[in-house]
């Protein structure tokens, strides 16, 4: 395993855990959620990776604790050879200018009272410490071309953007420190369909000319499918599928994922009314108390006997670069794609 | 006759800002049975509609200025508060998009779906238990007997969303107004709730009115299909119709920018700029600063109405929407740089 360790990002059965603390009477455990319960990764330089799952797999946990803002309960995390896990509270600020995140609400994740100004003069300082004056005026200038702003509107507040523009902003503050790695969690739900097209397209040729590294978390596979190259799929807290963007999508191999890409809804009324669908059971069940074995069970559409519960399944490389979590009961041998 | 028949709706909103013209002049109708998809994006007027068909609308700011709603013979828009309130929540009723705000957190799920059937029945609380119980069953809820008796809290966003639908469904009404029902959910939790939708509906044969944002849902459960934008209809038609022969410029680039629609390599459709600020007076095509088609001569003066195009499909043609030419050949040729957006910057 040590050669993994060369690779661009490397995460190795990292877990975090939220401790509910004891009741104030009985002093019993309220237990622990196991938001992301041993997640083990590599990604490439230069590759976008999308992470998909519903809400309260763990995808923005995992992307937190990526960023070193949640540290990990056990496991390891390096980037470039360097082990972040280790690094000390203090010192982490430091390195964190080589990896940057972009939030899921450009409302709530630009400060409404520093104007854009000193919110990117702020990120940029933390690479450049002496930059000020015309210099730094020229780096602002330069952030907010690429990202499609007009330079002239830097001494405005974000109330006087729109929700896309915001998002432009949120994108430059990321790019200001020039991180090798960027993390958007759900940088498109919060905005309109017309809009979401613009800021996909802006990351996507932001990645392709700065060679960023990019892990784009979302619940929308159709938009993951969009721009990565590699998708994981998530279900509490652990990856069950792993692999190229279009063979998780087009031909996936476990239920969960097939029961994800038959849910979306296709803007095309005769397909739509023609496909089958895996509708699963239920909800996702709670993390505080995942269930045994293969965590799919209790939600599974298939047949399935005790074993499931009991046996937890391997993560395997099923075909080259194709890792499944490999219950006998999520994926079939002779699979083939049910939507 | 239809089911509901609305005509030239107008709902403003009278801010310190100006006159906000969230709806101005919509008109279409619902037959017996039937479920009609209306998507736009935000602030296109959409839930506006169905607030103002449900007389929901806070009165000031907002004040139906206009138009006819008519639900089986009765002008919904003129009727007097009791007679309202006999058929809200009877034989017209709404899930709302946020499952988590629309249930009364101190009150049991019980309690609540039984004062919804006592409101218009004559009822016993038990007969009312036993049909709140067999509703709960109905639209998946596992172990109802049990779960009754719970609070909303105790329920996850998809199992509340249950229960509104549940509570929406539980006096058969004819007519049933989704505003945005899976919006806030999970694609996995939303296929089992739009299920369960049609599934009623087709024992029931109610009429339902589904706002959406999102075009895919609309393709895969709506018979007819109106498209917003600024407050107005721009297009009209069975679902066919409007995904596959679309003709109002505004339908035809919403379809482009959807990733799933696209190739991986293409970059994506943009339409350019913002929708327009509906304080101020719109002449001509509402679409027209952010239309790709050529455009020559000035603008006229008032807004386009829809035209019926042939079998029902209607649209509203400015004249500029070249129904022949396709969007493909004026994107090749248009700039679709993301970086010039004409629109952008001219707000706030």
């Amino acid at each position: 395993m040590s050669d993994r360790r060369d690779d661009f990002l490397v995460l190795e059965n990292v877990k975090t855990h939220f401790d509910l603390g004891r009741d104030f009477l009985t002093r019993k455990s309220k237990g622990v959620v196991k938001a992301v319960d041993g997640v083990s990764l590599t990604i490439k330089e230069g590759e976008t990776l999308g992470l998909v799952g519903e809400s309260g797999c763990g995808k923005s946990t995992l992307s937190r604790t990526i960023m070193q803002l949640i540290r990990p309960t056990s496991g390891k995390i390096w980037l470039e050879g360097k082990e972040l896990s280790a690094i000390s509270d203090r010192d982490i600020r430091d390195v964190r200018k080589n990896f940057q995140m972009i939030f899921q609400d450009p409302y709530a994740s630009l400060n409404p009272r520093m104007t854009v100004l000193d919110t990117l003069s702020e990120a940029i300082r933390t690479r450049h410490p002496d930059s000020k004056g015309d210099d730094l005026l020229q780096r602002v200038s330069e952030l907010l071309r690429t990202v499609g702003l007009n330079p002239a509107q830097m001494k405005r507040y974000p109330h006087e953007f729109s929700g896309g523009q915001r998002q432009r902003v949120a994108i430059a503050r990321a790019l200001a420190p020039e991180p090798k790695l960027i993390i958007a969690d759900e940088p498109v739900s919060a905005l309109d369909v017309s809009i979401q097209s613009q800021i996909l397209n802006l990351l996507k040729r932001l990645k392709s000319e700065m060679g960023l590294t990019m892990i784009f978390v979302s619940h929308d596979l159709s938009v993951v499918r969009y721009i990565s190259d590699r998708i994981a799929v998530m279900y509490l807290g652990r990856i069950t599928e792993l692999g190229n963007a279009e063979t998780i999508v087009d031909d996936p191999l476990h239920i969960y994922t097939k029961a994800l890409t038959s849910a979306i809804p296709v803007p095309d009324p005769r397909a739509e009314h023609a496909r089958k669908r895996v509708i699963l059971q239920g909800d996702q069940p709670s993390p505080i108390d995942p269930p045994s074995g293969c965590n799919f069970w209790p939600r599974s559409p298939v047949e399935h006997d005790a074993q499931m519960k009991e046996t937890v399944p391997e993560f395997v490389e099923i075909a080259t670069g194709h890792w499944v979590s490999n219950c006998r009961f999520c994926v079939e041998p002779t699979a083939t794609s049910a939507s | 006759m239809a089911l509901l028949e609305v005509e030239d709706l107008a709902t403003h909103f009278h801010t310190r800002e100006g006159t906000v013209r969230a709806v101005d002049g919509v008109s279409f109708s619902i037959d017996k049975g039937e479920t009609l998809g209306i998507v736009g994006e935000s602030g296109s007027g959409k839930s506006v509609t169905c607030y103002s068909l449900m007389r929901l609308i806070p009165e000031p700011p907002g004040r139906i200025e206009r138009g006819v709603a008519r639900f089986d013979g009765q002008d919904l828009l003129q009727m007097g508060k009791s007679d309202l309130r006999h058929i809200r929540g009877d034989r017209i009723s709404m899930i709302f998009q946020d499952p988590m705000t629309s249930l009364n957190p101190y009150l049991r799920i019980s309690t609540q779906l039984i004062e919804a059937q006592q409101t218009h029945r004559d009822i016993d609380n038990k007969a009312a238990l036993f049909k709140a119980i067999e509703g709960l069953e109905e639209v998946g809820i596992p172990d109802a007997s049990n779960r009754v008796k719970s609070y909303p809290h105790e329920f996850s966003g998809g199992m509340r969303q249950r229960v509104m639908i549940a509570m929406a469904l539980i006096n058969e009404p004819d007519l049933l107004i989704a505003d945005e029902p899976t919006t806030a959910l999970d694609v996995t939790v939303q296929a089992q709730i739009l299920d369960i939708i049609k599934q009623r509906q087709e024992r029931l044969g109610t009429a339902v009115i589904l706002v959406t944002h999102d075009l895919g849902v609309v393709a895969g459960n709506c018979d007819k299909v109106n498209v917003m934008y600024a407050g107005q209809i721009v297009e009209s038609g069975s679902a066919e119709q409007v995904f596959y022969e679309a003709k109002h410029a505004y339908t035809r680039s919403l379809q482009k920018t959807i990733p799933s629609l696209q190739e991986k390599g293409q970059e994506l459709y943009t339409i350019p700029g913002l929708p327009p600020d509906l304080t101020k007076t719109i002449n001509g095509c509402a679409f027209h600063p952010r239309c790709p088609f050529p455009k020559t001569g000035a603008a006229e003066t008032g807004r386009p109405t829809l035209k019926d195009v042939g079998d029902g499909h209607c649209f509203a043609d400015c004249g500029y929407c070249d129904s022949s030419g396709s969007i493909e050949d004026v994107l090749a040729k248009g700039d679709t740089d993301d970086i010039q957006l004409p629109g952008e910057g001219v707000e706030a």
